[in-house]
This record gives C-alpha cells, structure tokens and sequence, in this order.
C-alpha cells in the first residue's frame, strides 16, 4: 500500500512537472497578436495574463485563386500569407485610417550590388560601391568568401542619410592617402568624398556640385585633375581633384562631334594624354536657348553642360554602342582621335573603364556580355578584343566596374547580378575561375538588380509587376 | 544607376523573388532614366520612354531578354524633347507624351519619325505637364503639374481635360495634388480617384512623412487628399510611381530609398 502510494505520488510530480514545462514552452513560443517571437518579460513589461479568441471578421477577403499543378508549395503558402495580411487590411479599412497601413509585400533585394570597384594597394584594401541599400564597404584586398559562407563582412562600412550615397556607379581612391571619392548618379549630383577611414553614417569630408547624371570618375594625379562622365548630357567635364562645393569645371566636353552619347565609364593613359570613354549610345543635340532655363545648380557657372532644356526636339539618336578616345586636354565639340565600335567589338552596354598604362591595355566591364574584354589602348574602329573574360566559372554577371591593380597583377570585377566582385590575374584569357571571390549574400540567393524604381506597371495579362531602373 | 532593366515580378513576389523575365541589353534601346511606364491590356504591349535618345519604345507585352522594341517613335517631326512620361489609350489608340509645356498625342500604331496628331499647348492649358493619365470611362484626360519640385513650394495640381482636348485648351477642373510629386500617377475611372505620392521636398533624401494619397476628380477640389497611406512615421520613405492591380483589389507602388516595389491590399478602394 506504501509503495502503491509512493508510486502514485511519484507519477503525480512528474504530471505536474510536465504540465509546468509544456506550459513555459508554450508561453515562449505562442505567435498570437503582439507576442511574435515573445518570450517571458521583466518586471513592469506587458505580460500575456489571458487569451481570448479573436472576433469573427467582417469586409472583403483576398479573392480565392483554386490552385493548379503546377503550383509550388512556396506559392500556395505565399497565398496564405496574402489572406493572413487581407484581414489585417480589412481591419484597417474598417478603422478608415490607412495612413499605418502596411504593405502585403515588399520586392526587395537584402544583399549589396556591387556597382563599382577600385583597389587601395598601400592600405591591401578593396572598396565597393553597392547600389542596392547605398553602402561604400571596404574589405580587405585578400579577402575571399568560402562558398559556403553566406558573405563576407566588410572591414568598414559607410551608409546612412548623412553620407549622401546612393547610386554610386563610379569610384576612385586616392592612391597617396586613400580618401574614397564616389559618384552619385542621378539622385543626389554630388560627388562624396570620404577619409580612407571613415565609417557609419557621416557627412562626408568634402562634397563637389555635380551635373545632373554623372556616372563615371578618373583622376590624373600629375596635373590633379578630376574627370566625370555625364549621363543626361553627354558629356565629359574636367574640374580641379580638390573643386569642392559650387566650383566650376575648368573645362567642358560636349557636342555632336564628340562621339558622346549615353556616356557611362571613363579612364585615362595618362602616359599617351588619351582618356578612354564607353557609351551606350543614346543622346540627343543640344543647343543654347534663350528660353531654356538652366538649372539651378548650373547657372553662373562656367564650362556646365547645356541641359535637357536645351536639347533640340527630334535630334535624339540610337547609336552602336562605343568607345571614344580622346586627348585628355580636349575640350568644346572635339571629335574623338578613334573609335572603337562594330560587332566584332562584342560590346553590349560597356560600362565600366580601366587602364593597363606598362601593358598598354584597355579593360571593359561589357555588362550585357557577361564579360571582360581586354583591347590593346592604340586599336580603333570594329575590332575584336584581344582577350575575353566569359563563360561560367568566371562567375561575372553583368559587370559594370572594373580596376585594374598594377601592384598584385590583378583585375577585378563588380558584378551587379550576383552579389560578388571576383577577381583575376591580369593575364587571364577565357573561361577562367577567378583568384577570389568577395560576396555580399548567400550563393544561392538571386540578385534582383532592382534600382530607383520609379514608374510601376501592372501586366494584367501575366499577374505580374513591372519594374524599371 | 549602373545598369537598366525592365524586371516582370510574378504578382505575389515578396522579398528577394527572382524576376520571372528581364528586357535588358543593347537590341532593346532602354536606358537610364526610365520615368514612364504603361501596359496595353487590350493589345498586350508596353511602353516606355527614352528621355536620352528622345524616343518612345513599345514593346509586346511577353518581351523577354534582348529583344528589340516594335516600334520607336523617334526623329525631327515628333517634338520630343526630353520624355519622361507617357501614357497609352488602348481604347482609342493614342499615345500621350507630356513634355512640360505641352502634350504630345500620337497614333497608337505610329512608328518611325512621325508628327504628333495633335498638340495640347498653350497659356491656357498650363505648363509644367509631368504626367498623364487617359481615363476612356469618362473621356477624360487628367495631367499633372507642377513635379517633383511641387513647382517650387507652390505644390502640385491635377488638370482634367476633355480626352480629345486640343491645342490652347483649358482644363474643365483643377485639383490640388501633393506637396512634391513623387512619381507618375495612375487612375480608377469607375470611382473618378487618382492614386499620387508625395515625396519628401527639396533635397531631402528620404522622409517618413512621405506618403500615398487618393483624390476625387468629380469636381475641382483645393482640399486634402480623400485618403492616405503613409505619413507620418509610416512605412514610405521616397514613393515614386503608382499602378494598380484591380482583379485583387490591389495597389502597388516604388520606393526609391527603399529601392523597393511595395503591394498594399486595399479591396474597400474599388
């Protein structure tokens, strides 16, 4: 009798023991309203003292769609969530105050896209430009993300409302101290530039008034000048390496005669005077008129670009995509010395630009190629390149920077629609891997290569979203 | 912006979704900048403006990969300055540009360097025409003025014209619109609203107080939008443009400082 009720006691402790955990186990994992991922709170905090059901529901409910085979399991559950998130907009409906309505869903890329790349030889660094959250992360030039790893932490990162970036497309690193300078495209026109060991959100240390959609930068060390393509313009201007704030260029490249037209990446060979530009190849003429207000940025400058309110109705062109060379002193309508430019060239939106100044070679980050070409700095007219970086264990996808680093033999890719810049031997020819790969995200995970959405269009035929850069 | 697209997202694409199709590359003749776009239902194309080149590119509406467009409207006949914008009546088969002072309105079919049909210009139909929406219910035209810069503190405004208004017209109504225009517009006849964002003003990058609005266009109105999605502290940060899902009841809209494309289910709108 001792034994049976010492037995039965025994099952009722651990009954009750089981209850108490199965109850701590449910209290810190309920996802009922407001407890997402909740657990026990401290003293004074809200605490979960009671659950009610919750109110049947009234209002319009997301239409049901019936499933067919060939629906995916990740579709049928996204479906559920677009129900789960009707309610919650049928509830504020009901309050009529959307103003805190939140969205079913949000297309949107987590990771860095690489835009543009440049090296720091004295400091064995490597900085990036990502144009899908704003970012400037430097990493150390050696470093290389096992593929297994989701990405590789950067050694500094600077973003945030105080800096200014946003679609940074080009990017130079003063090769004396390190200061970063990174262009702005089209929503911001100003040139930042950063001390080499700045990080977070800052200011800038220095800021330069740019035209309206500069894209590209180079800069001849010898004569400190610095050198930016214009988008919307097309054209080139020179300003001082140090111009800061509303200074003018010192000098202006723009004209029908230039071969300018959707101007993207620029480089120089500061040995020959040439600097190198590629074009996508839409433009349009452009003339002084006295009904054509300039910007505000612009007037009273000297050597600004004539802007979309001078552009002659009916002149725009489609043209070949180019490579314009061009003495690095020229300035007004000059022709071009040569051109590089023909279907043997193999470019599919060029973009960006570098220089092999002991090699004499020319490196283009051939975005809709899916390579880097590599062109001897004296060819001219529809050429094929000398060497071609392509194929699939190059790991490029849609490059659009390029550097050139003579101190490690190396060149480097920032690859727009994968996460990655890769890297290779100057040498390299063909379907080569490369040296190292740096990646911003997980390999697995696709590149949306979404950026400034501004127009959105709705495909009723397909279901689906149209999105334009 | 290193590289143009077109991206088609499946309709219930959330977070990083892979695009069910890009149109992308040189044969396309897109660019940096695209600021319009608009898909024919009734004949499945797209168009889009090509503010560098000065054209206007339309293309079948499955388009996929490098495909070039069916038709350029481009040349010295057509008065194309610098497009931004554009809009397409598939029900009457015209094509309108705004182009500040001025819209331009093409034959839908129109290919080639080809001179507009008609011209809607002059004092009387205002100037500083940014967007443009055709509604074929109520054979209206409705224009937006004043942009991105809310024409410089003075805000935006709505002007609604006749569909087939022409030459030194004006509107039959104005509506006062957001502070700053953020993007294009889009409409929904059958209730006369249009969709518009406000972006922050001046230079400012991003601003909470950003937000998606509705407006009556039944009558001339200087009031407050109907309604809003946003605002303070809310979820936009630099809407852009505006389109709609109507078979689920839906509207989506850009974010350039989100850089991301946001869906708000809203059945109570339609």
């Amino acid at each position: 009798m001792a034994k049976a009720s010492w037995a039965s006691r025994r099952v009722a402790f651990i009954s009750t023991i089981l209850t108490l955990v199965g109850w701590a186990a449910f209290l810190t994992t309920f996802d009922g309203p407001g407890m997402a991922g909740s657990t026990r709170r401290g003293p004074g905090e809200t605490q979960l003292i009671s659950i009610q059901p919750l109110p049947a529901e009234e209002g319009a409910m997301c239409e049901q769609v019936p499933a067919s085979a060939e629906e995916t399991l990740m579709a049928a559950l996204q479906q559920r969530q677009d129900a789960r998130a009707a309610s919650i907009a049928a509830r504020n409906a009901a309050s009529q105050d959307r103003s805190q309505l939140k969205p079913v869903r949000s297309i949107r890329d987590p990771y860095a896209a690489y835009s543009s790349v440049a090296v720091d030889p004295v400091n064995n660094e490597v900085v990036l430009t990502d144009e899908n959250l704003f970012q400037i992360l430097v990493y150390d030039r050696t470093a290389n993300t096992p593929p297994r790893a989701r990405f590789t932490e950067p050694k500094r990162i600077l973003a945030g409302l105080n800096t200014k970036i946003e679609f940074q497309c080009g990017l130079y690193i003063d090769p004396k101290n390190g200061d970063v300078y990174a262009v702005n495209n089209d929503t911001v026109d100003t040139l930042v530039i950063f001390d080499r060991a700045a990080k977070g959100d800052v200011p800038p240390n220095r800021e330069l008034h740019t035209p309206h959609g500069t894209f590209g930068i180079a800069v001849d060390e010898a004569t400190q000048e610095m050198f930016l393509t214009l988008q919307h313009d097309s054209a080139m201007v020179v300003f001082r390496k140090y111009a800061q704030k509303d200074d003018s260029p010192l000098r202006l490249l723009q004209g029908d005669a230039t071969g300018l037209a959707d101007p993207h990446g620029i480089a120089l060979d500061p040995k020959n005077g040439w600097v190198f530009i590629s074009n996508h190849g839409a433009v349009s003429s452009r003339s002084p008129r006295p009904e054509g207000s300039r910007s505000r940025r612009g007037s009273e400058k000297q050597n600004w670009p004539l802007e979309r309110a001078q552009a002659i109705p009916g002149s725009g062109r489609s043209l070949p995509p180019s490579i314009i060379v061009h003495n690095m002193k020229a300035e007004g309508n000059a022709a071009p010395l040569r051109v590089i430019q023909g279907p043997k060239t193999q470019f599919d939106w060029p973009t960006g630009l570098a220089v092999d100044e002991q090699q004499g070679e020319l490196y283009v980050a051939n975005d809709m190629g899916n390579s880097i070409l590599v062109f001897n700095v004296t060819d001219s007219g529809d050429i094929a390149p000398k060497r071609v970086i392509k194929g699939p264990k190059t790991n490029l996808a849609n490059p659009t920077g390029v550097w050139v680093d003579l101190k490690n033999n190396e060149v480097w890719a920032a690859n727009f629609m994968n996460h990655s810049a890769t890297v290779y031997p100057l040498s390299a020819s063909g379907d080569v891997a490369p040296l190292r790969v740096i990646r911003s995200g997980p390999l697995d995970q696709p590149a949306l290569g979404i950026g400034n959405p501004h127009p959105v269009a709705y495909d009723s035929k397909r279901e689906q979203i149209l999105v334009p850069n | 912006m290193a590289h143009p697209q077109i991206a088609a997202f499946a309709r219930l694409a959330d977070q990083n979704a892979r695009p069910v199709r890009k149109i992308e590359g040189q044969k396309t003749l897109l660019g940096r900048t695209m600021h319009g776009l608009t898909y024919d239902e009734i004949h499945d194309e797209f168009t889009v403006p090509q503010q560098f080149a000065q054209a206007i590119l339309t293309f079948q509406g499955g388009a996929n990969g490098e495909t070039a467009p069916l038709r350029v409207i481009q040349g010295s006949k057509t008065r194309l300055e610098a497009p931004d914008r554009v809009a397409v009546d598939a029900v009457n088969n015209e094509i309108y540009v705004p182009e500040g002072d001025k819209i331009l309105v093409y034959d839908r079919m129109a290919n080639g360097n080809v001179a507009p049909k008609r011209v809607i210009e002059g004092p009387d139909a205002g100037r500083g025409l940014d967007a443009v929406a055709i509604d074929p219910v109520n054979n209206l035209l409705i224009a937006s003025a004043g942009g991105g810069g809310g024409d410089r503190g003075n805000g935006t405004r709505f002007l609604v014209f006749d569909r087939t208004a022409n030459g030194n017209v004006k509107p039959k109504m104005t509506i006062r619109g957001p502070r700053a225009m953020g993007g294009p517009f889009a409409i929904y006849p059958p209730k006369k609203l249009i969709l518009a964002t406000n972006r922050p003003g001046g230079e400012v990058l991003a601003g909470d107080d950003s937000y998606l609005g509705a407006w009556s266009y039944e009558k001339s109105s200087d009031g407050a939008p109907l309604w809003t999605i946003g605002g303070p502290h809310g979820v936009l940060q630099m809407p852009r443009g505006v389109t709609l899902d109507v078979k689920n009841k839906s509207i989506i809209a850009s974010d350039k400082r989100l850089n991301s494309v946001l869906t708000f289910h809203l059945p109570e709108m339609f």
